[in-house]
């Protein structure tokens, strides 16, 4: 039996009690659904090297990767939320020698909210402050009982902290602002507030109405006056933005800014992102510390430019060749975006088959992270955790592949 | 009855569905968990559809392809929210997802997962399979 990290989503869970006989999970404590999930997964749909179709070695996949890249004029480098820090490092060394395009998950998810949070215009906190000493959470079109299931038993709502001995039962209250009744919005009871889609900066400038004891623009106002009451009562608060919110905001995040300045100015308030990806953030944070920018940079003309032209969404369709890996974009992105991936010679770095997979030139398949890899991640709240892995196989990690095609360029 | 109904999907997240497509993106379970529509009670009476009806689900017109699927019908047990639906963010939701085609952002904008504009009725044909998805995407 081992203790081991979870990568199944950016809590990293750090005591999963595992052991496996006969390829099979024999023994599993801590693990939750979604993980379990992500962990059975090592035990079926593994890819094999292929080029066009065709088994190969992995050395000749690794060379035909090479070649493709070398030969393409305006290469897409994409995925990275989940590899390893020593992998994004690698990729992003990668994308500098070809002048490619790089981009992550987090430009179509939480990268409006996260570069705010990066250049300290947004303050946070650790999940682990959250436990200690947080009494009022809001998750805010986040759902975590579906996405992060882990997250309110180990940190926002059920533990005992230091300064929270008497947990939820006295001391925590959750909140949630959703467009739907949601898992979580359940076991937040009467302090559900529900927002019509796109209706989260109204919902916003009440609560900023309601901290300057202004009557609120909003149906039921008594309920919008009781939050702005807990608000001010709170000692440290923590919001939890989900997609729901940053979907909902995109060019209204000022707002957002604003209104924690302004619990800021009455208490203490932090926000932690909702990162789904294990590492979304390790790349955010190692793509900046070299450009600048945490996502959608080009190297083309040996200079870093950043833009939405150089997201995935807008790159997919200007790319000459691309490669995938920590994600895949054919099942995550608009149908127009997997179409354009799908069309140009696609190399896919997976340990496991996915439409990405089946639609590629080449496959490369790679250890898992967490499992059968080592390395190190940054949490959603930026703590770094270094995991081994607990199982052993002859794959090469994502590191060694990408150093493999970096060699043969 | 009503031939068609007028939606906006939201996407949403869902803990058994997530764990269905991280065994298995190509198994029965999760396309049974992903190819399927959350109504409002009031928009699967005006369909004449109970739970398991097939749903043609038809998004706006987008570069690349018809942006419809078959889903399976389900009655949402929550609050009222006629003209709110409710699908659960894989391939399926993504087909009738369009890109952004302006405003900030421009192309690269995010498109909108959360703010899908569709219109339902019923059908007789088979749910979409994966490989169909697939098909389209290599089309």
């Amino acid at each position: 039996m081992a203790v081991v990290t979870c990568t199944g989503c950016s809590l990293l869970c750090d005591d999963i009690e595992a052991a496996v006989t006969n390829e099979k999970l024999s023994h599993i404590k801590n693990l939750c659904r979604k993980g379990h999930g992500h962990f059975q997964a090592v035990f079926s749909e593994r890819t094999v090297p292929m080029v066009n179709g065709q088994k190969v070695s992995m050395d000749e996949a690794i060379s035909r990767a090479a070649e493709i890249l070398k030969s393409a004029k305006n290469p897409l480098l994409y995925g990275w939320s989940n590899c390893t820090l020593e992998a994004q490092a690698a990729g992003i060394r990668l994308a500098e020698k070809l002048g490619a395009t790089i981009d992550d998950t987090s430009s179509f998810c939480q990268g409006i909210l996260m570069e705010r949070i990066l250049d300290g215009r947004i303050p946070t906190c650790t999940l682990d402050d959250v436990r200690n000493y947080a009494d009022t959470s809001i998750f805010w079109g986040a759902d975590p009982s579906n996405s992060h299931p882990r997250h309110l038993s180990r940190f926002s709502y059920y533990p005992r902290g230091e300064k929270r001995q008497k947990s939820y039962e006295e001391e925590r209250t959750c909140i949630a602002v959703d467009v739907r009744h949601s898992a979580t919005a359940e076991i937040c009871g009467n302090y559900y507030f529900r927002v019509p889609p796109g209706g989260d900066a109204d919902f916003m400038e009440a609560v900023l109405a309601v901290l300057e004891g202004k009557i609120p623009r909003v149906a039921d106002k008594k309920k919008m006056i009781e939050l702005g009451s807990i608000l001010k009562k709170t000692e440290y608060g923590v919001i939890f933005p989900g997609l729901g919110m940053i979907y909902s905001m995109q060019d209204k995040m000022d707002l957002f800014e604003r209104l924690m300045a302004r619990l800021n100015e009455i208490t203490a308030f932090k926000a932690v992102p909702m990162v789904g990806h294990y590492n979304m953030r390790g790349f955010n944070e190692l793509l900046r510390e070299k450009t600048g920018f945490i996502n959608s940079v080009s190297f083309r003309g040996g200079k870093p430019s950043h833009g939405p032209e150089q997201s995935v969404i807008a790159a997919a369709k200007s790319c000459d060749a691309a490669l995938v890996i920590g994600s895949d974009p054919l099942s995550a992105l608009p149908f127009a975006t997997a179409k354009a991936l799908a069309g140009v010679p696609l190399i896919a770095i997976d340990p496991r088959r996915s439409l990405a997979t089946d639609a590629a030139a080449v496959t490369i398949p790679s250890a898992i992270s967490g499992l059968e890899a080592g390395g190190t991640a940054v949490r959603m709240d930026g703590v770094r955790v270094k995991f081994e892995p607990f199982l052993k196989t002859d794959l090469p990690t994502d590191e060694q592949i990408l150093t493999g095609i970096m060699e043969a360029i | 009855m009503a031939e068609e109904v007028a939606v906006t999907i939201v996407t949403v997240r869902d803990i058994f569905q997530d764990e269905a497509g991280r065994k298995s993106r190509f198994s029965d379970e999760y396309r049974d968990l992903s190819a399927r529509i959350l109504l409002d009670k009031q928009d699967m009476a005006a369909l004449g559809a109970k739970d398991g009806q097939r749903l043609l689900v038809t998004g706006q017109p987008q570069q690349g392809g018809a942006a419809s699927i078959v889903v399976a019908a389900k009655a949402d047990e929550e609050e009222a929210h006629p003209g709110l639906a409710f699908m659960y963010n894989s391939p399926w939701s993504n087909q009738l997802v369009s890109e952004p085609s302006g405003g900030a952002g421009g192309e690269g904008a995010i498109p909108g997962f959360k703010s899908i504009r569709a219109a339902v009725s019923v059908t007789d044909g088979d749910v979409t399979s994966i490989s169909e998805l697939f098909s389209r995407m290599r089309g």
